[in-house]
């Protein structure tokens, strides 16, 4: 007995007992607090910050890479340029087919896949294959750019902490577009751009969950970059000005010239593209090297600046150190040289390739403007950076973030005018040469049915007014006597009766009713004291007509009302009358989709 | 959701802190690399840039960036060295550089220097001396006082030479007051005010350094040369004796001695010389007057005496001359006098005009149209 009192684990004195309740009446207290939403906004900043650390390793490798593999800059010998990108090209066609399939191109589709198709899962290996294998290529000298890889690899790494975490399957979904999001801002170093980008390219729709959740992310992936690798901007922004209204057609042309150029690479991208991934194989271990050897050969020839990312020579061209014919030169090649790279199927961004090219064509594009009209006011600095704008939304289709994106980089408001014109000009001036968009040529190649976010954004709404009908003929009056309006209804031949109740709202009542409560001698009493006190839902002329499909089935007539006075009846919708007008739509749209 | 979520963020927070911690060191270890690149790269290019190979020194200072890419003195070192290549397309990005930095730092004397060069480059007066005025009254990390008197140097020389003489001056005052017991500064200060044509204000810092240093020849000569130029003949003589003898190379100041000594001989104004002296002098200046109007129409092929022809400013002045001859007589007379001014007033009429007509005069000639000058300033 002494021996088992002895074994026994020492009882707990009664201060030991209370020290350990407390922790678990506060872990109760909290868990009380978590419900999945509260969790949810918490793990967003989690995946910023996960993310934003992946991604100043990423920024990291590919700077190592760069100088391990191409040496410093202003030693970069000439053999290097050819035999570096074909041999790492080689290398990473190997990693790409044998180890990381399904890291090739840039990784927003992939990222909108996982939203959409595969319930917002990313294996995490795809974030540690595009981080080796986008820091090899891009390091290499591939015409490139980090920011899809940052964008993919955040959104991996927050899908892998969905999927360890076992939430819920809708918020699961989301998880990729955050850590899409929170990759993106840390890349760019600029928060509001990587959310509207999400926003607009990859979700699609506004709420406010999932604006908070992908706001937090990039904020907390940008504040993470910027305490390991400062905030110093992408450019140094020269003075930009915007002085005279009528020089907005120059920019105007800008726009042109941008879309134009935007449509020259999307579809060398989609010319290119399925045909070598149509060729046999084995050649797709050669593609990334042979586009290495001409990025490498374009380089040897005088044009080192396609190589990479660019984001120097932008910042030179920013400041006028290359004359306008250069600049033209250098825009064509780099179209050149990131087909190239992107369709031999090497892992990297169209990001910065996007912006060098609009950076480059709109210095070419300003400098030659003012040799023609020297009054022209606006610097060079500020026709290239209105040019990555200009790229951005007729390339990406993003016009939106297009816009925000060159004030948020140049943190100037002064030519925010001649950015949305030119932005504008350039995005229509696309659309209308090459109707689907980059990202959904990608995916479609791909074989993969993604919605087209442009193309849902274009779309036209049908709405209550569309299947509303007339005003009837005869309403009756709750505070009318049944005798009263069973004697109004005897000039109308319609069936059902909209009842106007006291002192608002609809009701309705069948030709059936109203006389068998005419027959039963209720002819003294008011109309509305007969009938049932439950009132009609009403509906607005602008609400989407989905909306009155929720009530048609129960009711037979619903009552359209003004916003301002939900008195005033603008019209009804019945069953018949909204299910025609979809059928007519139906009919419409056959025609037109074969 | 998870049912133990404070005990998952617990662990997330472990785990960020655990890649905080990793991530610090990887960077930490990458910066260092990059910074030690960085620094040889900069030498490279401040070696570079002294020996005045810009294109190399840009590229270097460009590298450096690369690696280190917050720091400020690359930053400004890459600025200076744009600015200093001589392209005109690379004020725009050294500006930049310096904007970027200046928003940093606002009161940072070497920046707003950069920056005021920079302007200086673009003859913007009102920038550059809004940049040189921060420059002066900002932070030097060493040397301030030098440093300020150096920035104000370089404004007064930068406004001097866009010919904005007001700005100019004021500069050139408030140096004068804040240099130091320097003989090698008031000199500098002296010859920027030569230059603004404040000769007052020049002989006044010439005469501060031979106080400090009394065989300073440069000093004498420039205090002579100053004194001569404001029409002080007499302190001009013996500044510019003292600055002969000191160097005896020194011509210009020999042949402005012998100018002055001979407007001092020459000069009927002379205060100290008697009525006979005066009486010489004004005799020989309207012989001496004559002989020139007659050299000077003879040059120009014009003849005075002839009759019938348009009058010229010459024949005029020949005139002039000839109706005061007479008058000479009378100059012996107590009661003429206003006389003497007369008579030299048709003397300072024709040198001043035949200077124009048929160039700079030499020797009593030369005295005359100086004594001529520096009557009409003291009239005005």
């Amino acid at each position: 007995m002494s021996e088992l009192a002895s074994n026994a684990a020492p009882r707990p004195s009664h201060s030991s007992v209370v020290r350990l309740h407390v922790p678990r009446r506060l872990f109760s207290t909290l868990e009380g607090m978590f419900n999945e939403d509260v969790f949810f906004l918490i793990l967003s900043v989690f995946i910023g910050i996960f993310s934003g650390l992946a991604v100043v390793c990423f920024r990291l490798a590919i700077d190592w890479m760069h100088l391990a593999l191409l040496g410093p800059l202003p030693e970069t010998h000439g053999w290097r340029l050819f035999a570096v990108p074909s041999l790492v090209g080689l290398l990473v066609a190997v990693l790409v087919i044998k180890v990381f399939p399904g890291i090739r191109g840039s990784g927003v589709n992939q990222t909108k896949a996982a939203l959409y198709i595969f319930n917002g899962y990313i294996p995490f290996r795809t974030a540690i294959g595009k981080f080796i294998c986008a820091a090899l290529a891009i390091g290499s000298g591939q015409s490139l750019g980090p920011e899809d890889p940052s964008l993919q690899i955040g959104a991996s790494i927050a899908s892998a902490l969905g999927r360890q975490l076992e939430i819920s399957r809708e918020k699961l979904r989301l998880m990729a577009p955050v850590g899409a999001a929170a990759g993106l801002a840390a890349a760019f170093n600029a928060p509001i751009s990587a959310v509207l980008f999400v926003i607009e390219e990859v979700i699609g729709r506004w709420s406010a969950g999932i604006l908070g959740s992908v706001v937090l992310s990039a904020v907390s992936s940008v504040v993470i970059v910027r305490w390991f690798l400062g905030s110093e901007p992408l450019f140094r922004i020269p003075v930009t000005t915007f002085k005279r209204p009528t020089e907005l057609l120059a920019y105007a042309v800008l726009g042109v010239a941008g879309g134009l150029a935007s449509v020259a690479f999307a579809k060398s991208i989609g010319y290119l593209r399925p045909r070598l991934k149509a060729l046999p194989g084995w050649t797709q271990y050669l593609q990334p090297a042979v586009a290495g050897l001409l990025v490498g050969l374009i380089a040897f020839l005088g044009a080192p600046q396609i190589m990479g990312a660019g984001y120097d020579s932008m910042d030179q061209a920013m400041h006028g150190q290359y004359a306008w014919k250069f600049l033209a030169i250098l825009a064509v090649l780099k179209i050149l040289s990131s087909t190239l790279s992107f369709v031999s199927g090497s892992p990297g961004g169209m990001f910065a390739p996007t912006l060098f090219i609009g950076a480059m064509l709109g210095g070419a594009v300003g400098d030659l403007e003012r040799i023609f009209f020297p009054h022209l006011t606006g610097s060079t600095g500020t026709y290239v950076l209105v040019g990555m704008g200009v790229l951005f939304a007729g390339f990406l289709r993003a016009p939106m973030t297009s816009v925000f994106m060159v004030l948020e980089v140049s943190g100037n408001y002064e030519i925010i005018v001649p950015v949305i014109v030119a932005n504008t000009v350039s995005y229509l001036v696309s659309r209308s040469l090459q109707t689907i968009p980059i990202f959904d040529l990608l995916t479609r190649q791909d074989g993969l049915i993604l919605p087209s976010l442009e193309e849902d954004r274009e779309e036209t709404i049908l709405r209550v007014e569309d299947a509303m009908l007339p005003v009837p003929a005869t309403i009756l009056s709750a505070q009318d006597y049944v005798d009263a309006n069973h004697h109004r209804i005897q000039d109308s031949t319609e069936p059902i009766f909209l009842v106007r109740m006291h002192p608002s709202g609809w009701n309705v009542i069948s030709r059936e009713q109203l006389e068998r409560l005419f027959r039963e001698g209720k002819g003294e009493h008011t109309l509305g004291s007969v009938l049932l006190s439950q009132f009609l839902p009403s509906l607005y002329p602008d609400l989407p007509l989905d909306t009155a499909l929720r009530y048609v089935n129960d009711y037979p007539l619903i009552p359209v009302v003004h916003r301002a006075d939900s008195r005033r009846l603008e019209g009804v919708v019945s069953r018949e009358s909204v299910f025609k007008k979809y059928g007519s739509r139906r009919a419409i749209e056959v025609p037109a989709s074969t | 959701m998870p049912r133990s979520a404070p005990v998952i963020l617990v662990l997330l927070t472990l785990a960020a802190a655990t890649g905080f911690a990793g991530v610090s060191h990887l960077v930490a270890r990458f910066t260092a690399n990059q910074q030690a690149r960085g620094r040889k790269l900069y030498q490279q290019g401040l070696d570079a840039g002294g020996a005045g190979r810009y294109d190399d020194a840009i590229s270097a200072f460009r590298a450096a960036l690369t690696c280190d890419p917050a720091n400020s003195q690359y930053q400004l070192s890459l600025a200076r060295a744009l600015r200093d290549s001589n392209d005109p397309r690379r004020l725009d990005e050294a500006e930049s550089y310096l904007i970027a930095l200046w928003q940093r730092t606002p009161q940072d004397a070497a920046i707003n220097l950069a920056l005021a060069r920079v302007a200086a480059h673009r003859a913007s007066i009102e920038d550059a001396t809004r940049y040189y005025h921060n420059a002066m009254y900002g932070v030097w990390n060493a040397n301030p006082d030098f440093n300020r008197n150096r920035a104000r140097i370089e404004l007064i020389q930068f406004l001097l030479k866009e010919r904005d003489s007001s700005l100019a001056e004021s500069e050139l005052m408030a140096l004068a007051a804040s240099l130091p017991h320097d003989p090698a500064d008031h000199l500098r200060a002296a010859q920027l005010f030569a230059q603004a044509r404040d000769n007052a204000g020049a002989l006044a810092q010439y005469e501060e350094v031979l106080r400090l240093d009394p065989r300073n020849a440069e000093a004498a000569a420039g205090a002579g040369a100053a004194a001569f130029r404001s029409g002080n003949y007499a302190t001009a003589v013996r500044y510019l004796r003292v600055a002969a003898n000191g160097d005896p190379q020194d011509a210009n100041s020999r042949e402005l001695l012998s100018e002055a000594e001979q407007v001092l001989r020459a000069s009927p104004f002379q205060s100290h010389i008697s009525d006979a002296e005066r009486n010489r002098r004004i005799t020989a200046a309207f012989a001496q007057a004559e002989q020139r109007l007659s050299a000077c129409a003879q040059q120009r092929g014009a003849d005075l005496e002839a009759e019938g022809s348009p009058e010229s400013p010459l024949a005029s002045l020949q005139s002039r001359w000839i109706a005061i001859k007479p008058e000479l007589a009378r100059l012996k007379s107590p009661a003429e006098t206003a006389l003497p001014d007369a008579i030299m007033d048709v003397v300072f009429q024709i040198e001043q005009q035949t200077a124009t007509s048929c160039g700079p005069p030499q020797g009593l000639d030369l005295a005359l149209l100086l004594i001529s000058q520096k009557r009409e300033a003291a009239s005005q």
